[in-house]
């Protein structure tokens, strides 16, 4: 297993796609804190006012939050069908299980650094969000003071669990259809699109008697998990409907029921 | 005792879900040291047999060992040094890197990586990125990682394919000298002057059977003698009386003869002791093409 681990950091650290979206993803945090800034700085446009508070270090975990949903989760998405759907175009996959290592060690390898890397992004998330406050905090003339450090464990500890569970969505419909093109379509259309229309259907039926059931969606879970982290700072805001300690849990068994799919396929399927 | 068998399977069978009957009863037998050459038309299963011998396919019916142990086995795949279909590489990666890669699932150090990179002569270029290979890089680079584990057995899938001349020659000459020593080879391929050239012995599987397993020289033993004499008729016959009419066959005038060149003398001498003039006789040497069509029944030249 150390062996598959290594070999997969090999070939994963540099991996261009994986690189981009960490950048990406770093870009996009600090877009968002500049329009937050600006909008902060010029109210009176037709969205709501932004508190200049909510964007002090103090904040920024729960600022950086939206990160997670649906954006970081669609990005996990694209690189979890691509680090599994691209074995299949490039025929390695018969190269690396040739070697010595059997096909769920190969496996095990390659999610302990996806996730390895989801970690990465997690911590790129959260720094370039502190750096940011940091800057605003100056520029302002406010004091910089930090949360609290379990609340920015807390953070990072649930934007890693959403990029997890998408990343082995990812994973597991790579191996579903042996390619990263229909992965990422598929993927995609459930996450940003199918998963949302569904959900308020199934919300709006029947005055709401089956909402139990959308309350069990991987995406709703998610929504919820990140809402919990919110502060008076940010104004009036409606608690969640499904709790955090539930959406983990949940969240959890997402990510073991991706990651069991994506071993049963792997192991029982001719490499072709 | 020294197990010589490297490979041996029996009844492998693989039917696709399709229904499709890839690989049919195949009992093949490859022995330690020799260069095997696993011959057979495009289509015929040379490369779903291998697929299965290495793991990758999950035969229907039928078993395998592999270097001591079923397919698949990460113990028998430590000593097995595979190049199935075309070579598979990170795209993104060096040469070098990804043969690093290799080494670290076979779970060895990368101090072979600059010693395979000699062998197929491409340290020069293994800087590069795989992805900007040419066809030839690309087959050596695979040749390369098949070697990494300085393995006991090779298995080869059409190494030569999309080389030009000097390529495959180079490739032929290389395989060669990897097939010296104790290291077992087996090599699949539709080109038959390639096995003809390398190989010590020859299994030809035609729509997914095993036709026939035997060496090289037994392939071609099924040797004759071509007898051109007038008058050709009483030729015939006094050949026919002397072998049989199962062994005497004509063809674009001249006599063909099922029986040892040994003969040539004897046969000679009946011949010109009967009055009949001898204008040629010689051995007739069946190419591997011509045993090749004659197994698989295809047609030569179709």
């Amino acid at each position: 297993m150390i062996a598959s681990i290594k070999a997969e950091w090999r070939k994963n650290r540099f991996r261009p796609a994986f690189l981009v979206s960490t950048g990406l993803i770093a870009g996009i945090v600090v877009l968002f804190y500049s329009a937050e800034w600006y909008q902060a700085a010029h109210p009176g446009g037709p969205r709501e006012a932004v508190s200049i508070l909510t964007l002090f270090p103090d904040q920024f975990v729960n600022n950086v939050m939206g990160a997670g949903f649906p954006l970081g989760a669609a990005m996990a998405l694209v690189l979890g069908a691509l680090i599994a759907g691209s074995e299949y175009s490039w025929g390695t996959l018969k190269t690396v299980f040739t070697q010595r290592p059997g096909r769920l060690s190969t496996l095990f390898g390659r999610v302990v650094v996806f996730q390895a890397w989801m970690g990465i992004m997690t911590l790129i998330i959260f720094a370039v969000g502190a750096g940011y406050s940091v800057v605003i905090a100056s520029v302002q003339g406010h004091a910089i003071s930090w949360p609290a450090a379990v609340d920015i464990a807390k953070g990072m500890g649930a934007i890693w669990l959403i990029l997890a569970v998408n990343g082995s969505l990812g994973i597991a419909l790579g191996a579903l259809f042996r390619q990263s093109a229909a992965a990422l379509g598929v993927g995609l259309i459930y996450v940003t699109v199918l998963q949302i229309i569904v959900v308020r259907f199934i919300t709006s039926f029947n005055g709401g008697t089956y909402k139990w059931i959308a309350d069990w969606f991987d995406g709703q879970n998610a929504s919820a998990l990140l809402q919990s982290f919110t502060s008076p700072a940010f104004g009036r805001s409606t608690p969640p409907a499904i709790g955090a300690e539930q959406a983990v849990l949940v969240l959890v068994a997402y990510l073991a029921f991706f990651l069991i799919a994506s071993a049963a396929l792997l192991r029982q399927r001719d490499v072709t | 005792m020294e197990n010589t068998t490297v490979i041996e399977t029996n009844g492998l069978t693989k039917r696709y879900g399709n229904g499709v009957l890839a690989v049919d009863s195949v009992e093949m037998s490859v022995r330690r040291g020799e260069v095997y050459g696993f011959l057979g038309p495009n289509g015929a299963g040379k490369t779903t047999t291998l697929r299965m011998l290495v793991g990758l396919i999950r035969p229907t019916s039928g078993m395998a060992t592999v270097a001591g142990h079923a397919p698949g086995d990460p113990a028998g795949l430590a000593k097995i040094g595979s190049l199935v279909e075309a070579p598979g590489f990170y795209p993104y990666l060096s040469g070098r890197e990804n043969l690093k890669v290799v080494a670290d699932f076979a779970g060895i150090g990368h101090k072979r990586v600059p010693e395979v990179l000699d062998i197929v002569e491409l340290t020069s270029r293994a800087g590069r990125k795989f992805g900007t290979y040419s066809t030839g890089m690309k087959q050596r680079l695979g040749v390369a990682a098949a070697l990494l584990k300085d393995p006991e057995l090779l298995i080869l899938d059409e190494p030569t394919n999309g080389l030009d001349p000097q390529g495959m020659a180079e490739m032929r000459k290389l395989i060669k000298d990897i097939g010296q020593g104790n290291r077992t080879v087996l090599l699949s391929s539709h080109l038959l002057a390639e096995v003809e050239q390398i190989c010590d012995r020859v299994g030809v599987i035609s729509g997914g059977k095993l036709v026939t397993q035997s060496t090289v020289q037994e392939l071609l033993g099924e040797e004759g003698v071509l007898v051109r004499a007038q008058p050709a008729d009483r030729a015939y016959e006094l050949l026919t009386g002397m072998f049989g009419p199962a062994a005497v066959s004509r063809q674009d005038g001249s006599i063909r003869l099922k029986t040892d060149p040994a003969g040539s003398v004897e046969i000679n001498s009946r011949l010109v002791a009967a009055g009949i003039g001898v204008s040629e006789l010689r051995p007739i040497e069946r190419s591997l093409e011509e045993a090749f069509f004659q197994l698989t029944g295809e047609k030569q030249g179709s």
